[in-house]
């Protein structure tokens, strides 16, 4: 899926903040423009969140979301429509971190031409494992002042 | 009207139903946690729709739709999947798929995609 994405073709703006700004917005923060483009560095994630999925086919790739476990457990809070106190069950955080990575990539997904199967989404603490070819692509944002990185690899 | 919703994620069976009731379908739903179960259920209950998700484990959306027909199960069913390519539209388009829903959705696509099949 690598060099498959043209973002030149999108007239400056980047494709998959597009697709982040309406999952969010759709699915997980009733209040509009809450998510934007982080600006500088990103911060070190101290107790990281990682959720995935993987496109197979010609060019393999895998589009992933990376944000620390408190911005993850938010993310889950708006998904389920539960309250800022409310408890966040394990399952559930894994389902809907899941299920992020699952609409996030299968919308990168519909980016390339002749793409592969999509992967059943995987959820974790520890970064994914195994070979990688390319970073191809990585977008920080800023979701009401908490770091999220998409990026997306090319995979052997 | 009887719906059954099929996907794998608990999390987002709750955001299509919500999300129906946002759009104003109040109907009686029944869950399914894949596509294997969801046709079990759907040869017991025999639904008025089934909307479902496509990448399940244990058997995907479209082999539902398929075993469906192969067993003489006439239910519209209509997808609401994470993928939405034109190739996709096709291939749900082409196996009798009554339409295509992409995640992320809204109350307002949800209308203007299944009030035309309501009618």
């Amino acid at each position: 899926m690598s060099a498959a994405i043209d973002l030149a073709s999108y007239a400056g703006s980047d494709p998959i903040f597009t697709i982040a700004e309406e999952v969010f917005g759709a699915m997980i923060d009733t209040e509009p423009e809450t998510l934007r483009e982080w600006f500088g560095p990103a911060p070190g994630f101290g107790d990281p969140t990682y959720a995935w999925v993987d496109v197979g086919g010609e060019s393999p790739g895998r589009v992933l979301l990376t944000t620390e476990r408190s911005t993850a457990t938010r993310v889950t809070r708006g998904l389920l429509g539960l309250g800022p106190d409310e408890a966040v069950e394990d399952a559930d955080f894994v389902d809907a971190l899941g299920e992020v990575a699952n609409v996030l990539g299968g919308n990168v997904k519909a980016l390339v031409p002749d793409p592969g199967a999509l992967s059943l989404p995987r959820v974790s603490h520890a970064a994914p494992d195994g070979p990688v070819r390319d970073l191809v692509h990585e977008l920080l944002l800023d979701w009401r002042g908490a770091c999220l990185v998409i990026s997306v690899w090319s995979l052997p | 009207m009887r719906v059954l919703v099929a996907d794998d994620s608990r999390v987002m069976r709750q955001i299509v139903i919500r999300t129906l009731r946002q759009a104003g379908y109040d109907w009686e739903i029944t869950e399914a946690p894949d596509g294997a179960a969801a046709l079990e259920i759907a040869k017991e209950m025999d639904p008025d729709l089934v909307l479902s998700d496509w990448n399940m484990p244990e058997m995907t959306g479209i082999e539902l739709l398929r075993q469906m027909q192969a067993t003489g199960l006439d239910i519209p069913l209509g997808f609401v999947t994470s993928e939405g390519s034109r190739e996709m539209r096709e291939m749900a388009e082409a196996a009798g798929a009554l339409f295509l829903i992409a995640k992320p959705f809204t109350a307002e696509v949800f209308r203007d995609t299944i009030d035309p099949f309501l009618a």
